[in-house]
């Protein structure tokens, strides 16, 4: 369980994160989104107490992180794959942390076992590819076998069985009643493993609330259909009161504010062919980038003359 | 902007089979293709015949069984970890190598140079003690470098916050690191001093020299000389701390010793004598000096400190320095 009330970051004039309110339940894997520059990093460092609050508080299972005897028991924490000396090994790095919870290399061995860092374990961490020094920060978060993870973009980097790894492991250890609180921008990945949002814009929450609620809200009722004459039943469709119709490709038409049989009962009346018929679903990404609109801080500009972004995928670009 | 399903299902959740590439599976659930099982922390026997975890035995939602001995961040554990640290880089033995050796180098250098000039052999300022440990002016450099790098190395590499999230309290963490420093500077000058003895010893006949432990300056120097590196490592370490720059933290240590120290001792003017005296170099080599031929360390000749004195205040220079770099280490953001 975290607890934040009223956590609040300046740096200078800037406010990183400001007077931010979320509680963070366990038994659910819960995802923290936002544009970068939103004050992600920021909160899970000021959660295991790397920076100070400028207002505020937060707890982590009833207690500001410093004040656990043990912190590794209770929290393990990923917030940037490269907090390890690039000099030393996996294997002595994870047994240099394991030491200051008086676990020894036992636990180092089932650790390194369960994230496949077998090989490279005796590699010094500096030589160490993205994924695999995901791997060795995951190791090293799960070493205290903690209740609550924080993860901040733990899948960047992995390879494809990483990705899968990494999800169904949050999700197991969130059935097992673990909290677990991630960070990720691959909206598509966030879909699969997340159950709850924490969404932040411009430091403050714009959202909170289980997933299937934040892409239900921005669910629109549009039906997709394809035809060869969609001159023909765009003509019909337009006939009837709120209906809105807009061409996606030559065949192809979005019709909005009428069902899928209506569609095809006007298809009937001119006696148009349709050739596929399917409801849009929205998706995490769409939601996501409605949501979050008015927050971007850094956002891309078109180049002039250079082609339309137009379903660019902005979450799939890290 | 939004996404056709392309059949009448409508499923997104389940649709993604890419992930898996080649070898799709069902329900994410019963992924096998992962380095291990997946969902448990603690496999309690990672041997063949090991029965089920007890992780998800204990029920869905109810608080997890712990099947890891975590025990509290106690200082001797933190102390533990710095030592795994410490021996698991290499540049450690490297840096303590070289320390350690500039002793018994300079000691036989020393020696066989006054060895070649028989008509200086017997002349008082020939104090064996002072020449065997002669090596200490270049040791003290590699030690500081240590003691600067053993923090900075930390933040500059991102290390500093692994150490900071399994000890929160951050004092104890810098403590811990402090005493494993000093210590194996404490371990290698202690035995870098008896090999330049051993060392020295070759040529003690050839040139009249001698070194005797009961004899009180002697036993004052050669001893004093681990005590000396050990202070200034953790005045190096403390200024590692406050400085957190590895190149900022070293340039302002060996800045200190090499420049500042001699520099202002070379102006003969009386007030900036009595001030350099009291410079923590000056001050602690105090120590090291011999009546008769004064300091290798530094010019700076005065005796207006006792030699105890002098490393008095260079202590009271190091506990100045570490009390300020553990306040700022509390203040301030990791």
């Amino acid at each position: 369980m975290i607890q934040a009330a009223g956590l609040t970051k300046r740096y200078g004039e800037k406010t990183a994160v400001d007077d931010v309110s979320f509680t963070v339940r366990p038994g659910v894997v819960t995802g923290f989104l936002g544009p970068n520059g939103a004050g992600k990093s920021t909160t899970m460092r000021m959660i295991v107490g790397l920076d100070r609050p400028t207002a505020g508080t937060v707890t982590v299972n009833g207690a500001p992180y410093a004040r656990h005897r043990a912190p590794l028991g209770e929290v393990g924490s990923l917030l940037d794959a490269r907090a390890v000396h690039p000099g030393r090994s996996a294997r002595d790095h994870l047994l240099a942390q394991a030491r200051t919870h008086g676990l020894g290399r036992r636990r180092v061995e089932e650790v390194i076992e369960s994230t496949g860092l077998g090989p490279v374990a005796r590699r010094r961490a500096g030589t160490f590819s993205l994924g695999m020094g995901q791997r060795l920060g995951i190791a090293s978060a799960l070493l205290g076998d903690p209740r609550t993870l924080i993860l901040d973009e733990p899948v960047n980097g992995l390879d494809p069985e990483g990705v899968l790894w990494v999800r169904t492991l949050l999700r197991g250890l969130a059935a097992e009643g673990r909290t677990v609180l991630l960070s990720s921008h691959l909206m598509s990945e966030m879909a699969l493993t997340a159950d709850h949002l924490v969404v932040l814009g411009r430091g403050r929450v714009i959202a909170d609330a289980p997933l299937a609620e934040i892409v239900a809200r921005a669910q629109t009722a549009t039906v997709r259909v394809r035809t060869p004459m969609t001159a023909e039943l765009e003509r019909e469709l337009r006939r009837r009161p709120g209906v809105g119709v807009t061409s996606v490709e030559r065949d192809v038409l979005d019709v909005t504010g009428c069902t899928a049989p209506e569609v095809v009962a006007a298809a009937a009346t001119v006696g148009v062919a349709v050739h596929e018929l399917a409801p849009v679903r929205t998706s995490l990404e769409d939601a996501y980038l409605r949501l979050t609109a008015d927050a971007v801080e850094y956002r891309s500009t078109p180049v002039p003359g250079a082609p339309a972004p137009g379903r660019a995928s902005l979450g799939g670009s890290r | 902007m939004t996404t056709p399903a392309t059949s009448a299902s409508a499923t997104s959740a389940s649709a993604t089979s890419a992930p898996a590439g080649p070898t799709t599976l069902g329900p994410a659930g019963s992924a096998t293709s992962a380095p291990a099982g997946p969902t448990t922390l603690a496999p309690a026997a990672p041997g063949p015949a090991a029965p089920a975890p007890g992780g998800p035995a204990a029920g869905p939602a109810s608080t997890p069984s712990r099947l890891v001995p975590v025990r509290p961040a106690t200082f001797g554990r933190l102390v533990a970890a710095e030592w795994t640290k410490l021996r698991s880089l290499r540049s450690s033995w490297w840096v303590l190598g070289v320390g350690l050796l500039f002793l018994p180098a300079l000691a036989a250098s020393r020696m066989t140079s006054i060895a070649q000039v028989p008509e200086a052999v017997g002349s008082p300022g020939l104090v064996g003690a002072v020449y065997v440990t002669s090596g200490v002016v270049l040791s003290q450099l590699a030690f500081c470098t240590l003691g600067v790098l053993a923090v900075t190395g930390e933040y500059g590499t991102g290390q500093i916050r692994s150490t900071l999230a399994a000890a929160p309290a951050r004092v104890p963490a810098l403590g811990a690191k402090l005493v494993v420093t000093v210590g194996a500077v404490a371990a290698a000058s202690l035995a870098g001093v008896a090999l330049a003895w051993a060392a020295g010893a070759a040529w003690f006949d050839a040139t009249g020299m001698s070194v005797d432990l009961a004899r009180a300056e002697d036993a004052r120097i050669v001893l004093g000389v681990p005590l000396y590196l050990a202070a200034v490592t953790a005045l190096a370490f403390g200024i590692g701390t406050i400085v957190r720059s590895s190149a900022g933290g070293i340039t302002i240590v060996l800045g200190l010793l090499l420049v500042v120290e001699n520099g202002l001792a070379a102006i003969p003017w009386g007030p900036v004598q009595t001030f350099v005296t009291y410079l923590p170099s000056s001050a602690g080599s105090r120590l090291l000096q011999s009546e008769a031929v004064g300091s290798v360390i530094t010019t700076s000749s005065s005796t207006a400190l006792s030699p105890w004195g002098g490393y008095g205040v260079l202590l009271v220079w190091v506990v100045v320095v570490l009390a300020v770099a553990g306040v700022l280490l509390r203040r301030r953001d990791a």
